[in-house]
């Protein structure tokens, strides 16, 4: 049936090489189950060339523990699906290659700070959603001048970058695990939440002033709890410039009172 | 029995399940939107390159209009699409990226003056218009005459689904995520809503409503190797099929991408190639302009794809232990051009691959990406059979795509129909009611928890991953890029194998709760179907259509297969779909039948494709006042809802 | 204005008032610090540097007994006592709450092993330090403003037996201070520049390199008190008489320095 598929040759010798023998620590806990407890249970495999740790805990539940759970959805670093803590800080699973670890041994566990599903599977959706309708995540606008059939509103092509340049936050949640004051306090909204009022605050179309900017993170759960540990910063998988976006809306927040 | 009533149920929480229910609210509506996941996680995230409309505002989208977009989706399909959706679609694709940069996008603009650019290997020097700055710019895609693709950097996807999910939250409609519809519920031809399983706590739920949509994306997850994310596993559509009422159109026809990475499957956008990318191979030769001297790398997808592969058969593959592959040759864009355009690009060349793609080739090779098979709908997005029951998206057969989609094109129709058909679900809201008993629907949430218990019981039984690898391997292997008879029918007998094993399905972690081994064996039977009807499809289907590509004929055979492959799963035991087809009338097309510029040219023509053409040369003499749209409504009128009927303005010719 | 509504729009300020005076508060007594360890440094030019920084501080030259006013000095080290409080008191208010907070935030810097948020800890346990040892300082420099001098300062260590006291002080100050710089000119992006994260990895050698340039200069200050303090021991309580000691820079062996 093989002989549609595009040829396979030359296969070198050191695919039959054995690659490392890797240990997954992972976290089990299935608050759903009465009774259970969290545990941490060891997982071997050997490794593959080019392993991620999306490919390993794939096969890990289908080879070895077909209950073991944990979310994967684009697989290519984009969706902020599978964050999880490894080896002691949080990242995105799907693009952890296990190359990258010079001990064969990887601990797992859920990203501290959101409600456990089970496992390594945690809801960052609950969590964002209220985020946004706290924040009012979206362009809060007069009703726009022109209608969906005349030309656009023009916009300066830098702007609408820099725009983009802070739209790009997956909301993986990574920075929420990352940050000690959220994680001490849970009523802190993150740099998620700083990250998207910066780029709404930035956006011509959103006509909210800086008053009511502050009537929203102006406080000690927003923008003046940030001790500026700046984990968020420093463990963003998409490089977002948390630091300098907090510091300048705390500069403009400061300046609204 | 927990019931939940609403007014539009929308399965699916991507960019077109998330338009419906917005259209539905701004209507006055309760929507409610089935996910999986949190919304903004959907694949519609990973639409990389653009979105295509007709905006005609960068130099080299000049002169185009709706008819250029027109022709190029319908040259594109091969002429397997519903031109009338087509123009539809193209009417409407500027508006909704107009109404997109309202609800926030931030889609790059044109900016004044000159610019470098590559094209076909060259670098040239663009002047942009005075007037034009500050518009929304476009790129070139592949089997486009204009650079019409609207884009943000290379995160469209993400920037729109981030936009319209936004839209939806500042509404208020209720997104109830971590919910998967496993079942519909229908009595006679209405369909009611669907049966819905928790999957945190496993509970099952009835979800009664006016309207229910289905938005769950493609089924590239019945293939080994895809770009597609995980949960592209078609469900919506399985469910639909298995009503075995619903007719699923052109389920053989599977796209795949000219280049995803190697050997993760990961995408690379078509803007590698847009922006001035070459495809080479182990020589480092650009072999795309030997086999397509026109439109070279920039060829549709299948015809990309087909090349590619036959090239690869030649031995001009690069070898590697996970087979052979081509090269992407993005190198002569430049570090700054890369980093600003193509920074997703970059991002996965260097943490999936380990390469830095300003400096190294990427190893890509042709991956399953996209279905245009789907639920098949009338223009209003309803199943003909269902009433009740819409479809929209890449879910969705509308057909927009025919049997091969163009670039840019898919996520612009996840807007565009979740605009159009949002406005007819909300019609069909305010004329329905849920009249339905209470015992049925009973009997439909009874019949899946015995069907979840059976499933739960232990024993010796068979086990889900295995089953769903080998049908995976079986459709890569037989029902990928090129197609031919033996193996088909070979794919389909081990298909029925393995539909038939699947009867006796064991989990071997009995939790009724969030259990992913239990997701996997729930959805199974369906997806085995669903090949099912892709193998069967593509079996009967003697000839070769846009991707779908049959070694043994060839020929695109318009005299006897300008037809629409439509399957339903009457009786659940068998193991066979049941076959049907709608002819494409040749003599209601705007674009008769004929070469599509690009690929091979070898079509066997349609007995009406002349008499067609003379009726519209007749039209076009009979009134030569008429301007472009009265005389496109003479040829094919197109219906709209009432307020997406205006014309769109362009710069230079208003609103000509 | 509605009284009302201008009560709410104070209480709404407080956060962004709170948080500025933290900062600044906070910029004070580090630029305080550094200033202060400076002229605390001049014993190690020599004993009448010492004595004539001492002796401007307290406005000894306006003097016509050549005094001076040491309750100038008093009231400075009250007003410095109250910024102190001030900010002790504005940042307690970020320290975890309570158990489980001080629990959640343990475990995530021993887990994530991140630099800036490790430093947090060092800075948490060195201000609680200075809380009390140095607002112990500040109320016996308050309270003895005139015993400020190359020998009183020096009996202060070694014969009041204040030494371990100091040491304690200085290591918590000069990390404390410096960390607390770094995190003020991050907090408020006051150096951000063109490329923010180069700025930051500067500021962060810059911070390295001020904390070690501070700690030699402030041990080396320790080891010439206690030098001057374990010589002076058996005159300990008498004023250093500029002019007439002949003793330089500590480390300068002199012979005289014994006679004090």
């Amino acid at each position: 049936m093989n002989e549609n598929a595009i040829p396979t040759r030359s296969i070198s010798a050191d695919d039959c090489a054995q690659g490392r023998l890797l240990t997954l620590n992972i976290m089990r806990y299935d608050p759903q189950v009465k009774g259970d407890s969290p545990r941490m249970v060891s997982y071997q495999l050997r490794e593959a060339p080019g392993m991620t740790l999306f490919i390993a805990l794939n096969e890990i539940r289908e080879q070895q523990d077909p209950s073991l759970k944990f979310d994967f959805v684009c697989r290519a670093g984009i969706c902020g699906s599978c964050s999880m803590v490894i080896n002691g800080r949080p990242g995105l699973a799907c693009r952890t290659l296990t190359a990258g670890f010079s001990e064969p041994v990887i601990t797992l566990l859920p990203l501290p700070g959101f409600e456990l599903i089970g496992d390594l599977s945690v809801n960052t959706g609950r969590f964002m959603r209220e985020l946004s309708e706290r924040i009012g995540s979206w362009i809060e606008a007069a009703p726009a001048a022109e209608t969906i059939d005349q030309l656009e509103a023009p916009m300066e092509p830098e702007l609408a970058e820099q725009i983009y340049e802070l739209d790009r936050c997956i909301q993986c949640s990574c920075c929420i695990a990352a940050c000690g004051t959220r994680l001490m306090r849970e009523d802190f909204v993150g740099a998620v939440a700083f990250i998207q009022v910066a780029r709404f605050r930035l956006d011509p179309r959103d006509q909210r002033s800086d008053e009511e900017w502050y009537q929203i993170i102006g406080n000690d759960q927003g923008v003046f709890g940030c001790m500026s540990l700046l984990g968020c910063e420093d463990l963003c998988p998409k490089d977002l410039p948390h630091q300098t976006q907090i510091a300048f809306l705390r500069r403009k927040m400061a300046g609204a009172i | 029995m927990k019931i939940i009533y609403t007014d539009a149920l929308v399965i699916g929480g991507g960019l077109a399940g998330l338009r419906v229910a917005i259209a539905a609210r701004q209507r006055g509506l309760e929507a409610i939107v089935l996910s999986l996941i949190p919304a903004k996680r959907s694949h519609s995230a990973a639409a990389q390159g653009g979105m295509q409309a007709s905006l005609a505002s960068a130099l080299k989208g000049a002169g185009d209009n709706e008819d250029v977009h027109f022709a190029d989706t319908v040259r594109g399909s091969d002429w397997g699409a519903d031109q009338r959706v087509v123009r539809m679609f193209t009417h409407v694709a500027p508006k909704a990226v107009r109404e997109l940069a309202q609800w926030g996008v931030p889609w790059n603009r044109v900016k004044r003056g000159d610019r470098q650019a590559v094209i076909n290997g060259q670098s040239v020097t663009l002047n942009e218009a005075d007037d034009a700055h500050g518009l929304i710019t476009a790129r070139a895609f592949g089997g486009t005459n204009k650079w019409r693709t609207c884009y943000t950097s290379d995160g469209t996807g993400h920037a729109m689904l981030y936009a319209v999910d936004n839209k939806a939250i500042h509404l208020g409609i209720a997104v109830h995520e971590r919910k998967e519809a496993i079942a519909l519920i229908h009595e006679g031809d209405r369909c009611y809503g669907a049966v819905v399983r928790d999957l945190i706590t496993g509970e099952l739920i009835a979800y009664l409503a006016k309207a229910t949509t289905i938005a769950t994306g493609g089924y590239g997850r019945l293939y080994a190797a895809t770009t597609n994310a995980v949960i592209s596993e078609g469900i919506g559509t399985g469910i639909a099929l298995a009503t075995g009422k619903v007719t699923l159109g052109n389920m053989e026809a599977v796209q795949f991408h000219p280049t995803a990475i190697v050997p993760s499957g990961i995408l690379t956008t078509e803007g590698c190639r847009g922006d001035g990318g070459l495809l080479r191979d182990c020589d480092g030769h650009r072999f795309m302009p030997d086999y397509e001297p026109d439109k070279a790398e920039l060829a549709s997808r299948d015809v990309v794809s087909r090349r590619m592969t036959e090239h690869m058969r030649k031995g001009k593959g690069a070898a590697s232990r996970y087979g052979d592959h081509l090269w992407l040759d993005i190198t002569l864009l430049g570090k700054a051009h890369i980093d600003k355009n193509l920074r997703e690009v970059k991002e996965i060349c260097q943490y999936f691959l380990g390469i830095d793609p300003v400096k190294e080739w990427i190893p890509i090779r042709p991956t399953q990406h996209y279905s245009m098979g789907g639920v098949r709908t009338g223009h209003n997005g309803e199943t003909p059979t269902l009433k009740g029951l819409f479809a929209v998206g890449e879910a969705a057969c509308w057909d927009l795509h025919g049997f091969n989609r163009l670039g840019g094109n898919s996520v612009a129709e996840t807007v565009v129909s979740g605009m159009i058909v949002g406005e007819y679900v909300a019609d069909h809201c305010y004329r329905a009611d849920i009249n339905i008993d209470t015992a049925t629907v009973n009997a439909f949430v009874t019949r899946e928890q015995r069907r979840i218990d059976q499933l739960l019981q232990g024993g010796e039984g068979e086990k889900v991953y295995e089953l769903r690898q080998r049908m995976q391997q079986v459709m890569m292997d037989a029902v990928g890029i090129f197609r031919n008879g033996p193996d088909l029918e070979r794919a389909i007998e081990e298909l029925q194998q393995l539909l038939r094993r699947s009867r006796n399905l064991r989990v071997s972690h009995p939790v009724s709760s969030a259990n992913p081994e239990l997701e996997a064996a729930i959805r199974l039977p369906l997806m085995l179907k669903m090949a099912l009807t892709v193998a069967c499809g593509a079996f009967a289907r003697t000839e070769s259509r846009g991707a779908h590509a049959r070694e043994d004929f060839p020929e695109r055979n318009d005299a006897q297969w300008l037809k629409r492959t439509l399957s339903r799963w009457p009786d659940q035991d068998s193991l066979l779909p049941e076959l049907s087809y709608e002819a494409i009338d040749v003599m209601t097309m705007e674009l008769p039948p004929g070469y599509r510029g690009y690929g091979e040219d070898n079509a066997i023509a349609h007995a009406d494709t002349e008499r067609r053409r003379a009726e519209i040369e007749q039209i076009r003499h009979a009134s030569p006042e008429a301007d472009r749209f009265e005389l496109q409504q003479a040829v094919m009128p197109f219906e709209l809802p009432e307020k997406y009927r205006g014309k769109n303005q362009r710069i230079g010719v208003d609103y000509q | 204005m509605d009284p009302l509504q201008s009560r709410s729009h104070f209480a709404r300020a407080m956060p962004a008032r709170l948080d500025m005076i933290q900062s600044v508060s906070g910029l004070i007594l580090a630029l305080f610090m550094w200033v202060h360890l400076l002229l605390v440094a001049s014993i190690l030019i020599s004993k009448d540097a010492m004595y004539w920084v001492a002796g401007v501080m307290e406005a000894r030259f306006l003097s016509a007994d050549g005094h001076g006013y040491p309750w100038l000095v008093a009231l400075f080290a009250l007003l410095i006592l109250v910024v102190f409080m001030v900010h002790g008191l504005l940042a307690m208010r970020k320290f975890p709450a309570n158990w489980r907070q001080w629990q959640a935030l343990d475990s995530h810097i021993r887990r994530m092993q991140h630099g800036d948020t490790t430093l947090w800890r060092w800075q948490a346990v060195t201000g609680f330090i200075m809380f009390f040892l140095g607002s112990a300082h500040l109320i016996i420099m308050a309270m003895d403003a005139d015993k400020i001098g190359p020998h009183l300062s020096a009996d202060r260590f070694i014969s009041e037996g204040l030494w371990p006291m100091y040491l304690i002080l200085l290591l918590s100050v000069e990390i404390h201070g410096v960390t607390g710089m770094y995190r003020l000119a991050v907090k408020w992006g006051l150096f951000d520049g063109d490329d923010p994260r180069r700025t930051r990895t500067r500021l962060k050698r810059l911070k390295i390199a001020l904390t070690l340039f501070f700690l030699a200069l402030g041990l080396a200050t320790f080891a010439a008190y206690v030098k001057i303090g374990l010589e002076h021991a058996p005159q300990a309580g008498q004023r250093y008489q500029p002019g007439l000691d002949q003793s330089l820079a500590p480390g300068v062996h002199s012979p005289e320095g014994k006679h004090g």
